[in-house]
């Protein structure tokens, strides 16, 4: 297949059109492959994305249509095997795409599409789970235990307390996003699967250096030394934040 | 993913919070949850840790999904037209570190290389019907 720029040029995908892009054009050259292999792709917005969402807040039905023909199929995908029961999952996946439309006036173009509509099916989906059996039973198993509760230290501090902690919460993560983000980038750019791979099953799984370099066929020594690698940079990024006047 | 029924590792729990595991182990930290006491004592400190306003690295990665392949990534995945070590990555991100939207990714890429006429039919049936239901909400969206 010729090279066409990369999935990043076409503006609307009819799904179909969509599928075949996705699934042919990633061998296409190394300098495309290289462009979208970055995480900017995943949590920075494309910009036909952008032009995407600005259709449907001008109320656009047919670019409404095909957000709901290119997302269905990933969504419904998510929550099927949670709910287990189809006509369930098909209504968390409505709820899902009208949770969207209520949530976008505020939606930040900066964020990735997928990402928001993957969050708002969460969120649906707990709600349909705390409705359920489940929580019912994990209540009762444990004294009261609900997931949704807020602990008692949380509820015993005043309104502007926690509002003060949410707005440390969101800056400490925004930096975390961006320190983390390059970092990771950084090894996408130079081709080190493994070296990512062993980082990611290590603090993302929470592996030990011995699961991690049974997982991946390497030597202790060297999951150890790229743990020790990635924290001393992580550590020297905090600290310039410190200096640059971020509190974390 | 066998022997990870005998371990339930925090960085998973803070993914359990987020909805963010494979279904099977969604369900088998459940009930690990609901027979032990101490887990469930881990999870309300986590949700404590959170509300206090901390963030950890495992929650952040995961939720921000930075070390996430692309959508195209996945597809080529399951073409088996990437090189072995950027294959054997995405395998270890689904299989290992279960990351549950790439794996709802990667179900829609096979039911849409697989699906037979019927299946599309309905597929395409169903977004009808999700449109129809969505429309009113659509044309009123961002009105006061």
């Amino acid at each position: 297949m010729l090279c066409d720029g990369g999935p990043t040029r076409q503006v609307f995908y009819p799904g179909k059109l969509r599928d075949i892009t996705e699934l042919t054009v990633r061998s296409c050259c190394q300098r495309h492959r290289r462009n979208y292999q970055s995480s900017a792709v995943v949590n920075r917005p494309e910009q036909s994305e952008q032009v995407f969402i600005e259709r449907i807040r001008a109320k656009d039905p047919a670019a409404w249509e095909q957000l709901i023909t290119i997302y269905e199929g990933r969504l419904l995908a998510f929550l099927e095997p949670r709910v287990e029961d189809r006509a369930t999952a098909e209504d968390l996946v409505q709820e899902t795409f009208t949770g969207f439309l209520r949530s976008l006036p505020h939606f930040d173009d900066s964020r990735s599409l997928e990402k928001w509509l993957f969050a708002i099916a969460a969120n649906k989906l707990k709600d349909h789970l705390r409705r359920d059996r489940r929580v019912q039973s994990i209540e009762a198993g444990n004294e009261g235990y609900e997931f949704s509760q807020i602990p008692v230290a949380a509820r015993a501090r005043g309104p502007s307390t926690i509002l003060d902690s949410r707005e440390r919460r969101t800056k400490r993560e925004a930096l975390l996003v961006t320190i983390l983000g390059e970092e990771l980038d950084r090894l996408r750019q130079n081709d080190e699967w493994t070296r990512l791979a062993c980082l990611e099953l290590l603090f993302v799984g929470g592996f030990r250096n011995k699961e991690a370099a049974e997982i991946l066929g390497i030597s202790e020594q060297q999951v150890a030394n790229w743990k020790h690698d990635f924290q001393s940079r992580l550590k020297r990024h905090l600290e310039a934040a410190r200096e640059d006047g971020v509190t974390f | 993913m066998g022997s990870q029924k005998a371990e339930i590792r925090l960085e998973e729990l803070e993914a359990f919070l987020d909805e963010a595991l494979p279904a099977t182990r969604m369900r088998e930290i459940e009930e690990a949850i609901r027979q032990d006491r101490n887990l469930a004592e881990q999870l309300r400190l986590i949700i404590q840790r959170r509300d206090s306003g901390a963030v950890s690295i495992a929650e952040v990665w995961r939720r921000h999904r930075l070390s996430c392949p692309t959508r195209e990534t996945l597809g080529a995945y399951l073409l088996d037209t990437l090189p072995t070590e950027e294959a054997r990555f995405v395998r270890v991100h689904l299989e290992r570190v279960g990351c549950r939207y790439c794996l709802a990714n990667l179900a829609d890429l096979q039911s849409r290389m697989e699906a037979s006429q019927e299946q599309k039919e309905a597929a395409q049936r169903r977004c009808l019907r999700y449109f129809r239901s969505s429309l009113h909400h659509l044309t009123h969206s961002g009105d006061p």
